[in-house]
């Protein structure tokens, strides 16, 4: 940890405070909800690294989704990713998110949640220890120390193929396209 | 000199309130068991929500939290703080009591721009709480303009410094006990957390507000609590000679009330005004009276 090198506030005050200051938004879907508690209170206190919990998205910076991710949940999953102002992050939490865990063949879950939002990082286990929680944000530190976690440019870049995706499983969405793409050009035509 | 205060005490005002902020989660942690952040933390956070990109939801959404501070500033420079104030007239209570709702309307007017449910209930709730405090304060203010026989706040330090601080004189002790009673409510912590309860009505006022605006919202946050707690050390702890002593006896204060916050749960709207009325207005009214009768 890097915080108290002043030399480095010098040199890139908007990166360290990125780091720094990570306030989340705890996205607590499934079974995960058990290891954030101990996480934010006596136990771990992850205050201690700057990360806080938040209680709506505009004021976050962090977004950690916990769990399986149903279907229903994932257009939650989305308007929330999409209200959070940039530069955001996101660590999906869990075997779930990464390719279904347990759930991969159930009727009603997704399994691979990159296919909709862009993800900076996994943490993998079922269930993955508060401990864990730590080492993805030692790991996301580095990360934004090399400007790799740019999971939210990806966003903007990918933009069509994501609403593509969240389409195919969501059907029709009830929000506009938030980025200005050629498909999202065509589907604001198409809905007049 | 008076001009060198004009700059002075704002900047004193902001970086007092920043340290209130950092060393009030330093606080919570320890009384908690825990490590904490380091006390420049809201900086940290100030830095990075001022380069994050964020939605407005129209002009008066911008312009509210604008006047929030702005009128959080003017308020600052009414207050001697530990020496004289920059702009201190005969009035200038009236002033600082008229221009302490401006912070609470600015941030109103700003968040009903967002038409956000949460914000609504927030404001609704300060609005509730607020006319619970009101009455007491105003009960305990209007105590002490008699008994000095003043309407201005340097004049009741000066007064206070010949003789005992307000709170140590016998008929003004009652009304330092009910100031004391309603610094929580005013100070927005717990047990009157009502307003920005996070569990409960995500944040309240600052539900919609996400990087500057939420800097800027953070920073009027610590200059009200800043306002707030020196305003009880001026007008019934005898203000200070200098601003370190000012300084050390804030500190006092604000110890108090954030052991209030740890040791309380958040209390309902109706229980916090009911509360507010009963005890600290009985308070106030047996103080203001007995100042009326027995005098100086």
């Amino acid at each position: 940890m890097d915080r108290n090198q002043l030399m480095k506030w010098i040199k890139a005050p908007t990166k360290m405070a990125h780091k720094y200051s990570l306030n989340a938004v705890y996205f607590c879907t499934g079974c995960g909800v058990i290891e954030v508690p101990p996480t934010i209170t006596s136990r771990w206190d992850a205050e201690r690294f700057g990360v806080v919990p938040t209680a709506t998205a505009r004021q976050a910076n962090l977004f950690l989704i916990t769990g399986y991710v149903s279907v229903k949940t994932l257009r939650a999953i989305i308007r929330t990713y999409e209200q959070m102002p940039e530069p955001k992050y996101t660590v999906g939490f869990g075997s779930c998110t990464i390719n279904g865990g347990m759930y991969w063949d159930s009727y009603n879950t997704i399994n691979q949640l990159d296919k909709y939002i862009p993800i900076d990082g996994y943490i993998a286990g079922c269930m993955p220890r508060p401990e864990a929680i730590f080492v993805a944000v030692t790991h996301l530190w580095t990360l934004i120390d090399k400007d790799m976690a740019d999971g939210y440019k990806r966003y903007r870049k990918n933009y069509a193929a994501y609403r593509a995706n969240q389409e195919m499983i969501l059907g029709e969405m009830e929000w506009p396209p938030i980025f200005q793409t050629e498909v999202a050009t065509a589907i604001t035509e198409r809905e007049g | 000199m008076r001009i060198l205060w004009f700059v002075l005490s704002p900047l004193m005002a902001l970086a007092v309130g920043l340290f209130f902020l950092g060393l009030s989660r330093r606080f919570m942690a320890r009384i908690q068991w825990r490590v904490g952040p380091p006390l420049y933390q809201p900086l940290i956070d100030i830095l990075r929500q001022f380069t994050q990109k964020s939605v407005s939801h129209g002009p008066l959404f911008d312009l509210g939290v604008v006047l929030s501070l702005a009128s959080s500033f003017i308020v600052v420079l009414f207050m001697p703080l530990g020496g004289t104030a920059p702009l201190s007239s005969s009035g200038g209570f009236l002033v600082v009591l008229y221009l302490m709702l401006l912070g609470p309307l600015g941030i109103a007017l700003s968040g009903g721009e967002a038409a956000n449910p949460n914000v609504s209930i927030g404001i609704s709730r300060k609005l509730i709480l607020a006319l619970g405090y009101e009455v007491p304060f105003l009960m305990i203010v209007l105590a002490l303009m008699t008994y000095y026989g003043t309407i201005s706040i340097g004049e009741i330090v000066a007064a206070q410094r010949e003789s005992a601080s307000a709170i140590a004189s016998f008929p003004l002790v009652f009304s330092g006990i009910a100031y004391l009673l309603i610094l929580p409510a005013m100070l927005g912590v717990r047990p009157f957390e009502v307003v920005g309860a996070a569990q409960e009505i995500s944040s309240g006022p600052a539900a919609e507000y996400g990087g500057p605006y939420l800097a800027l919202a953070t920073i009027q946050h610590g200059l009200t609590m800043f306002i707030g707690i020196s305003l009880f050390v001026n007008l019934l702890w005898g203000g200070a000679s200098n601003p370190v002593v000012f300084f050390l006896k804030m500190l006092v204060v604000f110890a108090f009330g954030f052991w209030v916050n740890a040791a309380f749960p958040r209390l309902r709207v109706e229980q916090a005004v009911r509360y507010l009325w009963r005890w600290p207005t009985l308070i106030a009214f047996v103080g203001l009276i007995l100042v009326a009768t027995i005098g100086r």
